[in-house]
């Protein structure tokens, strides 16, 4: 049984009462209240949140895949505290963004109810709390990408990201349904149970079960079949939101796809290095060579970040020849949630500034919005991987551990040598961005920057600098992570 | 009459497939939806009818969880559909190109 001070359900209540009380204030109350304090009181329920987790992560032992709906394990963890840090960061970037709109109380609730949907993910150890949870996360996110309800392509972009977050859910639930008639359980430890000793009748029926868990969950990664509406949804959205999307959900996306498609591979003991190891090549070249022809900042991050979920992918394509991988997946999750985070929300003060984000329109813009500036290249340097910010150390360990792996098969060295020539394709644009930033364009006067995302530029960069500075208690925890989960297969 | 589970999981196959042509088809938003709810019906179909021939009945409440988050999904859906009409006079998504690069 999971009891009602586990970390889940506590959060559940936590974030979820403030999540409702947010527009039902709104609504109660005659005179209009300022969208800071619906900002403010979401903040104080994250941040404790955030404690919460910490706390308990550090007093009480975990084990992996328990027989209950949820189970709270190391590798939730992990994910619950950076989806937390991601919806922490898009609170904050957001106060200047929403001030003038409707609807604030809204806007800032959804973010809660959709940050919940998130951490079920990452927590659920059963295929019908997933779905429910996968459901919860996805739900909010629609109505947030579609907010700015004047603006023609915000309406767009959420009706794209609709018709395929739908898709995705549809495929994902008829998975389980397959699943669920070859096993009789749709507990992930039972189904495992059933896989391993499956009849070699039953296996394609599995195999395919599990195909469309991987297209299921790679719409919403941005994996590269499934891409197409990532960058037009990333582009039109509300900046803010475009940071929860690309940072939260996407993550929230691989938390699944370790649960369900490893424990898959490992459990119906069947290969599949080989479509995975393609897939990331596919995504990591694809989203690089698309970002190096753009001229919107936004749509260039929005591939980059198709790009990056193929370098993530490595890892799990190479999870049961070396543990290296999957360790350096989790590690390139949580630095990936916040540089992008860090990307998008400097992004959104340059929109807040000057209403445009084409490349051409931002030169001396490291005069005019020193900070900004300075944290978007801190964010770019670090999702190029150059050697000293955090970026770089997550990189080294996926790309080793393609090397790694390379003994078992030779054309996994393909992997690495894909990924580290991406790398030096990705330092091109983003070098071309950090140039027109600081090198070019007349002397101007310097703009006032928001406080709000001056703050989170200055949190990010001292988690990329400080991370990548000092990597060794991440590095270590995604070792226990690896552990346990191991322990929990084997 | 006796029906074989055999006979539910074709026709959930078959909606399977209905639902599949139908997103690659058809550009209009609605029958793009209902093509999504297809799916997802498939999806129940083959939950409730493989209950009936276990021992227990997880998939039934799976299926009643399914219906009610489709029907919220098809809530906020059909909001956003309203609202790109009333911007466009059109639900034809082909016809959406403010984006694109």
């Amino acid at each position: 049984m999971i009891e009602i001070t586990s970390t889940p359900i506590v959060l559940v209540i936590i974030l979820g009462i403030a999540g409702v009380i947010l527009p039902i204030i709104s609504i109660t109350q005659k005179r209009s209240i300022s969208s800071n304090v619906y900002g403010v009181i979401s903040l104080i329920v994250l941040i404790s949140a955030i404690i919460f987790v910490i706390y308990q992560l550090a007093f009480t032992e975990t084990l992996s895949f328990s027989e209950d709906v949820l189970t709270i394990d190391l590798i939730g963890d992990l994910f619950a505290i950076s989806m937390l840090l991601v919806a922490i960061m898009t609170t904050v970037g957001s106060f200047d963004f929403i001030r003038k709109k409707s609807h604030s109380s809204v806007y800032f609730s959804l973010i809660l109810l959709s940050t919940i949907g998130m951490i079920l993910v990452a927590y659920s150890t059963d295929l019908v709390m997933l779905f429910v949870a996968w459901e919860l996360m996805s739900i909010p996110t629609y109505i947030l990408a579609g907010f700015l309800k004047k603006n023609p392509s915000s309406n767009e972009s959420a009706l794209k990201y609709f018709l395929f977050g739908a898709l995705s859910s549809a495929i994902i639930i008829y998975g389980i349904s397959i699943i669920y008639g070859i096993t009789g359980s749709t507990n992930i430890a039972e189904v495992m149970s059933v896989f391993s000793t499956i009849d070699a009748e039953m296996l394609p029926l599995a195999l395919l079960a599990v195909a469309m868990f991987i297209a299921g969950f790679g719409f919403k990664m941005g994996l590269v079949p499934f891409h197409m509406w990532l960058p037009d949804t990333y582009e039109g959205a509300p900046p803010t939101i475009t940071a929860l999307l690309a940072a939260g959900t996407k993550k929230a996306g691989f938390a699944a796809a370790i649960r369900i498609i490893i424990i898959g591979t490992i459990a119906l003991n069947f290969d599949w290095t080989l479509a995975l190891g393609t897939i990331a090549i596919m995504t990591m070249t694809i989203g690089n060579l698309a970002a190096i022809m753009q001229k919107n900042l936004t749509r260039m991050l929005a591939y980059s970040s198709i790009g990056h979920a193929g370098y993530i992918l490595i890892g799990l394509a190479t999870y049961p020849l070396s543990t290296i991988g999957l360790q350096g997946s989790l590690f390139h999750i949580i630095n990936h949630a916040v540089m992008k985070c860090a990307a998008f929300i400097a992004v959104t003060g340059i929109i807040i500034a000057i209403k445009t984000t084409y490349v051409e329109k931002i030169k001396g813009l490291g005069i005019k919005m020193p900070i900004t500036a300075l944290g978007l290249t801190i964010s770019l340097l670090a999702l190029a991987g150059v050697p000293p910010l955090s970026g770089f150390w997550s990189k080294l360990m996926l790309f080793g551990a393609a090397l790694d792996a390379g003994s078992t098969y030779s054309w996994i060295y393909w992997l690495a040598i894909a990924g580290v020539l991406n790398s030096a394709l990705s330092l091109a644009y983003y070098g071309w961005i950090i140039r027109k930033m600081y090198f070019e364009g007349e002397r101007t006067i310097r703009i006032k920057e928001s406080k709000s995302i001056i703050a989170v530029m200055i949190f990010s960069i001292v988690f990329i600098v400080g991370v990548g500075v000092y990597p060794d208690p991440i590095i270590q925890f995604t070792e226990k992570i690896i552990f346990q989960l191991t322990m929990a297969l084997s | 009459m006796n029906n074989t589970l055999i006979d539910f999981v074709i026709v959930s196959i078959t909606l399977l497939s209905i639902g599949i042509y139908g997103l690659a088809v058809k550009r209009n938003a609605i029958r793009m939806l209902f093509a999504i709810e297809i799916i997802i019906n498939a999806a129940n179909l083959n939950l409730i009818s493989f209950a009936r021939f276990l021992p227990h009945s997880g998939g039934q409440t799976l299926a009643l969880f399914s219906i009610a988050i489709a029907a919220a999904e098809v809530a906020v859906g059909l909001s956003l559909i309203i609202v790109a009409y009333r911007m466009y006079q059109n639900v034809d998504i082909a016809e959406f190109r403010s984006l694109k690069g």
